[in-house]
């Protein structure tokens, strides 16, 4: 037990020390921003082995009657695509990133229930590489699709290992995102320093406490989902009934629909931090935006039955009518990005030029949900290439952009050195193109009819140049990718080589805690001889700059 | 009042949901959503319970911080028995014999207590 920062006193039995760095200090680490980095980087190997997935299938369906990849193989890709970048890259990314800021932002030496916070992570990596073990089995992996629906999911219909490596690798991993979630919630509601009241809580940590709440609120009904999956792969007469398949369905979605909140409110909350520092003003609408959250969060559990529209099994009407009501939170933080924006003096470094891109991206994803959630429509979308590209347009460009605008931003703070700006303008440049030019199509293939997970198709039936421009597209975010793995190898090779030129505590002019410290950051966050600066308001480093606050 | 706000926060969050639940029962729906939903709601009351023993107990800010950090030694082998216990339910519940000794292994390390520390 270690008293801070008052005090470094320690335990005399607290164990043998090792030198910083080694294996054995980064497995059993209680350091906060070690887990969050473990975290993070675990995720972003996993994006990338996702990515390689929608790579394989874009390949298939570049032209018409392809034969690149036989249908079972095609139908494990996009299953492992899609479970994969939302169990084990976006969500734990998003929470690895609360691990990561949340004490720095609030001005606490740790996180509260640290080791609960290790297990989470390495329940989620156990959890990751379970999933992807089912490749190594007789009959592959899991190839029912991220929802896995019984009775296609069950053992009659999907035979084999696969699918119950993936259930319990599913269960692991949100067990795991559990567990982060409850220690990041904990931490900013009761570990915040001295003056930091929770109405000058930072935007990124509003959004934290959205995302944990709805964390602690319905990621359980995915494991209770798993569980009855599993009792039906044990015994398939339980999916005979009607009652347990449309059953799934509603615990499933309950769980479904607010992860997509879980997986880009962080993502937002970055992109509002990142507006407002480089606009070099104050975030505007602090308080509503952080109102909108809670709000957004709490609509966000009851919105479920949307994706159940097409069943005739749910009651369509409120759900449609929450969906709709969604607009009315997601406008009033859009509303705090767009005032924060304009009047700025706006620095376009490589951070803000992700963030810039999010803002139209995202309301593309966004205004294309509540045309899926208008029952009229969506009998018409429905499972077709449409909600392929209206999810695509929320979790990657919007919420990916994000997430580049969070690393592009953090790293400085991470690692004492910024990224190339010119490398990072290409994977910008890149991105930008390579998502459109994937995304859009798409809709119009859904709206002609192609349907979602299909492994071919014939070339009557016209979808070959959209889909062919698609396939480009993915080569230019392959491209993208490339780019943004060599930026960070690059720089981090220099820099362990000396040579980087160090980037300074606060490169960015930035206005929460976590630039008030060294980067990258001690053990404790916060040394004796850089003491905290008054928490004045939100952004009380640029109070410090300016001799204001607000709050 | 301000020096309880979490606990109120978590508690009106859970309060918004019981209100979404109640007009969705207006619409009908299936009564597993009912429990479910219900649960989630009762769920976070005890949480927002949590929260406010806390805040009474303690300062609603801190200048002083109780940083735990031993036994984390224990957690890697402790995940490691899950995930066997885990897959028991694929493989048999022969990997039991596995998974209990690491398990056991993991309690012992967190309740000795022994961890690497940094230098």
């Amino acid at each position: 037990m270690t008293l801070a920062p008052d005090t470094d006193a320690q335990r005399g039995d607290a164990g043998r020390p090792v030198t910083p760095g080694s294996w054995l200090g980064w497995v059993s680490t209680t350091d906060h921003k070690r887990i969050g980095l473990l975290t993070i980087g675990t995720s972003l190997v996993l994006l990338l082995v996702d990515g390689v997935f929608a790579l394989l299938m874009r390949a298939q369906l570049a032209q018409p009657e392809e034969t690149f990849l036989a249908a079972h193989l095609y139908n494990q890709l996009f299953t492992m695509h899609g479970s994969g970048m939302i169990y084990t890259v976006m969500t734990p990314f998003a929470i690895g990133l609360g691990v990561y800021l949340v004490p720095l932002q609030i001005g606490a030496p740790g996180i509260a229930l640290p080791r609960l916070t290790l297990l989470g992570y390495w329940l989620y990596v156990l959890g990751a590489l379970t999933m992807l073990a089912g490749f190594a089995t007789p009959t592959g992996a899991h190839a029912d699709g991220w929802f896995s629906y019984p009775p296609m999911a069950d053992s009659v219909h999907s035979p084999g290992t696969g699918p119950d490596l993936w259930i319990v690798g599913v269960s692991l991993a949100v067990t795991g995102s559990i567990l982060m979630g409850w220690a990041v919630l904990w931490t900013v509601l009761r570990r915040r320093t001295r003056g930091m009241t929770m109405l000058r809580l930072p935007v990124f940590c509003w959004s934290m406490i959205a995302t944990c709440l709805m964390v602690i609120g319905s990621f359980p009904a995915l494991l209770a989902a798993m569980v009855l999956l599993g009792v039906g792969r044990a015994d398939p007469d339980v999916f005979a009934s009607n009652v347990w398949n449309i059953g799934y369905q509603h615990i499933f979605w309950f769980y479904g629909h607010p992860v997509v909140y879980v997986m880009f409110f962080p993502y937002l909350a970055a992109v509002a931090e990142v507006l407002a520092v480089f606009s070099g003003r104050r975030f505007f609408g602090y308080r509503g935006t952080a109102l909108s959250l809670l709000v957004f969060a709490a609509l966000s559990m009851s919105v479920w039955g949307h994706h159940m529209f097409a069943t005739g099994q749910a009651a369509n009407d409120y759900y449609s009518l929450t969906s709709i009501a969604l607009l009315v939170p997601a406008g009033v933080e859009y509303f705090g990005m767009l005032g924060t924006i304009l009047g700025g003096r706006l620095r376009l470094r490589v951070p803000m030029l992700f963030a810039l891109a999010f803002v139209p991206q995202f309301l593309i994803g966004g205004l294309t949900g509540i045309m899926v959630g208008t029952p009229v429509i969506d009998y018409h979308v429905t499972d077709s290439y449409f909600v392929v590209a209206h999810l695509h347009y929320v979790l990657f460009a919007g919420s990916a952009f994000g997430l580049f605008a969070a690393v592009h931003y953090w790293f400085p703070k991470v690692t004492g050195t910024l990224l190339d700006e010119r490398m990072g303008r290409l994977h910008f440049w890149l991105l930008v193109v390579g998502t459109n030019l994937t995304f859009l199509p798409m809709f119009a293939l859904g709206y002609l009819g192609m349907p979602r997970r299909v492994v071919t198709y014939a070339t009557f039936d016209g979808f070959g140049l959209l889909n062919l421009l698609a396939s480009i597209g993915a080569a230019f975010l392959a491209a993208g990718m490339t780019v943004f793995v060599v930026n960070v190898l690059w720089t981090l090779r220099r820099r362990h080589l000396g040579r980087a030129e160090p980037a300074g505590d606060d490169p960015w002019e930035g206005h929460t805690l976590e630039w008030a410290t060294t980067s990258p950051p001690p053990r404790l966050n916060f040394p004796a001889d850089r003491p905290l600066p008054p928490v004045t308001s939100f952004a009380p480093l640029l109070d410090r700059r300016t001799g204001g606050g607000t709050a | 009042m301000r020096r309880h706000l979490p606990a109120v926060l978590v508690a009106g969050w859970g309060v918004l949901n019981g209100l979404l639940l109640v007009v969705l029962a207006i619409y009908r729906e299936n009564t597993m959503t009912y429990w479910l939903w219900g649960g989630v709601v009762l769920v976070l009351q005890l949480f927002a319970l949590a929260v406010l023993v806390s805040s009474r107990a303690r300062p609603d800010q801190h200048v002083r911080y109780r940083v735990p950090d031993r036994g984390a030694g224990g957690v890697l082998p402790g995940a490691v028995g899950l995930l066997l216990v885990g897959l028991c339910l694929v493989y048999g519940r022969w990997l039991l014999v596995v998974a209990v000794p690491l398990l056991m292994l993991s309690v012992a390390l967190v309740v000795r207590g022994t961890t690497a520390r940094e230098k």
